[in-house]
């Protein structure tokens, strides 16, 4: 694609510029929303409102995790919200069978990562299709599963079974940790924030994402399998989208296979708006947890201006043009030659 | 090189389409011949004619290349439905010239500002329709919050799709008129080049930029009959159903075998592949599975993606470089 090459042609230390002005921005914003919160919408600076808006950007930003590594080697992973959906359905119907709920988590997640590497390997067979491709295994994986969950049952799409109490403490509003009422989900999301960014820049694995990302030929030359890079981080994403998938049972309490829905295009959002370019090469998980948190701070904002969700959605979606065109403008075409 | 014979583009990556359309066709004929009545065939025109036609608007945004599937012709599509029920209709402008007019010019001019975006602000394409999508699935439902209003008067009976030739059945054929009239400029040909190689096109002289407006403004106006007939599906508004359309679209685009990266793609093409979306869907409810036959739909359909995806890339990859 024309695009891959473009941004080849950008030097090295051009991309980190434009990472560390992104970042800034980021911040920027994070720090005028929150101003602008506080003016406007009495108690948004209330331990209450930082709970549930650190509590829903632990469910966005566990689900953006798989969509950045993509974003990271030019691919984008459309079968996140499917994965969610079905790991949210499927994993009651396992408890329904009498499966432990440890043991059902990790099947669970387990299936997802399969998905997700069986999505990676198919997608890189396919570079210019992949958008595509991760679509048909997102719309198969989800009918699987629904059709699996619904032999024998009246409803489609909704899988009713007792949640255990300790998968609600761990993801429900008013879960506590280790006695302090934050729940445990948002600690699982430092802490994995802090592995990944780690893993990222300190282990050969992490390397070569960035390396794939930014010169194919030159991955190659390192002796870097592009093929293992590739699968291997959409089974991360798959694994991390079921992940997501059963924690939200937890959150909602009760499974329901469009629970993943909104994620298709708010993971990509979060990616954006943190400054990972979608074309490779540049970004990291750390801007991706920045744009999760201006991307929650932001909806938090508008909800406490008493907006609509659809209103949300076209603020959201007004801004985000604007926000990439600070940072990642393409060259003109001229200057493409 | 398609046109050696004179042949629409039958290239190889119309095998994948014409074959499965003849399968389907069979299996259709063996398992539910309702199909092949004058109603079974009206009905069919009218239930896939959004379809092809919202297929048919990608086609030339992808064609021009950059990665620019246009992921908000969904919600586009969606946004003139409840444009023309809620604010056209509902202000008393029924006449069907004052429709048509609104739902093309919407359609073009929404494009238009999308492609003066990427082109003048250059955010790259898919960003651009991403955040197209988010903003009109939202204006959508702030237009009208739930689907209803009634579609004009004169548009009530289209729906009914009892014959063949009905007015929606005029509509796509004034789209396949309007692609066939736009192959024979050199518009076309230069959109062909600036998809296969943007760079090389601009320094061959081809005004890129203009090409890349003009294929979006074409793209708008098929928008905006995909619309038309939506409406007359329904007859009335609904501001939800768009973004199923995009991912519909965009399968059926695929299926057709389009190449997403720019440069191969056709009218022929897009219609097979909104037609084989349709008979899968139509095929799967013959079978009567009961309850589950949504899910076993939207399992048959990204199954078959994948396997089309796949046998595209066999058979295009002994192609020689042209």
């Amino acid at each position: 694609m024309t695009l891959l090459a473009t941004e080849q042609t950008m030097s090295q230390t051009g991309r980190s510029v434009k990472l560390q002005r992104s970042i800034v921005i980021g911040f920027g914003l994070l720090a005028a929303l929150l101003v602008l919160g506080t003016i406007l919408v009495p108690g948004f600076i209330s331990p209450r409102n930082a709970r549930s808006i650190l509590l829903l950007a632990a469910f966005l930003g566990l689900a953006s995790l798989g969509q950045t590594l993509c974003a990271m080697v030019g691919a984008l992973d459309l079968s996140i919200p499917y994965v969610i959906g079905g790991a949210n359905i499927l994993f009651p119907s396992l408890l329904v069978t009498g499966m432990p709920a440890w043991l059902a988590a990790i099947v669970v997640v387990i299936l997802g990562a399969a998905i997700g590497v069986a999505n990676g390997f198919l997608s890189f067979r396919l570079q210019g299709q992949a958008l595509i491709m991760s679509l048909g295994v997102g719309f198969a994986f989800v009918g699987a599963v629904q059709l699996y969950t619904s032999i024998g049952s009246d409803y489609g799409g909704t899988v009713f079974a007792p949640v255990p109490n300790w998968l609600r403490n761990f993801a429900a509003f008013n879960g506590k940790t280790f006695g302090l009422s934050l729940p445990p989900v948002v600690l699982v999301w430092l802490l994995i924030t802090l592995a990944t960014i780690w893993a990222l820049y300190n282990t050969w694995f992490g390397r070569s994402i960035y390396a794939v990302g930014g010169s194919r030929t030159a991955a190659a030359r390192l002796g870097i399998s592009e093929t293992k890079v590739w699968t291997s981080i959409h089974g991360i994403s798959g694994a991390m989208s079921a992940l997501t998938g059963v924690l939200l049972l937890g959150f909602s309490g009760g499974g329901f296979v469009g629970v993943g829905d909104p994620y298709l295009f708010t993971t990509v959002a979060a990616v954006v708006i943190g400054g990972t370019s979608l074309l490779g090469g540049a970004g990291g998980y750390g801007a991706t947890v920045l744009g999760v948190l201006v991307l929650t701070v932001m909806t938090s904002l508008l909800v406490g201006l008493g907006l609509s969700f659809a209103a949300q959605q076209a603020i959201v979606g007004l801004l985000i043009v604007p926000m990439v065109a600070v940072y990642a403008r393409t060259p003109h075409i001229r200057n493409q030659i | 090189m398609s046109q050696r014979f004179g042949f629409p583009a039958l290239d190889r990556s119309l095998t994948v389409p014409f074959v499965l359309f003849g399968v389907l066709l069979v299996a259709a004929a063996l398992l539910s011949p309702r199909l092949f009545t004058a109603t079974g065939i009206g009905g069919a025109i009218i239930v896939a004619a959004p379809l092809i036609l919202t297929t048919l608007a990608l086609t030339p945004i992808v064609m021009a290349g950059r990665g620019s599937v246009d992921l908000s012709v969904g919600p586009l599509m969606g946004f003139v439905n409840v444009t023309l029920i809620g604010w056209l209709s509902a202000s008393g402008y029924t006449s069907p010239l004052a429709v048509v007019c609104w739902v093309v010019a919407v359609g073009a001019l929404y494009q238009l500002l999308q492609a003066l975006i990427i082109i003048y602000v250059r955010v790259a394409p898919i960003i651009v329709t991403l955040s197209s999508f988010l903003v009109l699935s939202g204006v959508n439902l702030m237009v009208m919050s739930r689907p209803g209003g009634v579609a004009p008067d004169w548009m009530m009976t289209w729906g009914a799709g009892t014959t063949i030739l009905s007015p929606v059945l005029i509509i796509v054929l004034a789209a396949f008129a309007l692609w066939a009239v736009m192959r024979r400029t050199t518009f076309y040909s230069h959109l062909r080049m600036t998809g296969a190689d943007e760079r090389m096109a601009y320094t061959s002289g081809v005004k890129v930029d203009t090409v890349r407006i003009c294929a979006h403004l074409l793209g708008g106006v098929f928008v905006g009959l995909a619309a038309l007939s939506y409406t007359a599906l329904i007859s009335s508004g609904d501001p939800t159903q768009g973004s199923s359309y995009t991912l519909q679209a965009v399968t059926a685009l695929v299926l057709g075998g389009a190449n997403l990266a720019g440069g191969r793609g056709g009218a022929l093409g897009s219609t097979l592949g909104a037609l084989n979306m349709f008979l899968i869907s139509y095929l799967l409810s013959a079978f009567s599975f009961g309850s589950v036959t949504g899910f076993v739909t939207q399992m048959a359909f990204g199954l078959i993606l994948v396997a089309s995806l796949l046998v595209n890339v066999f058979m295009t990859a002994r192609r020689p470089a042209f």
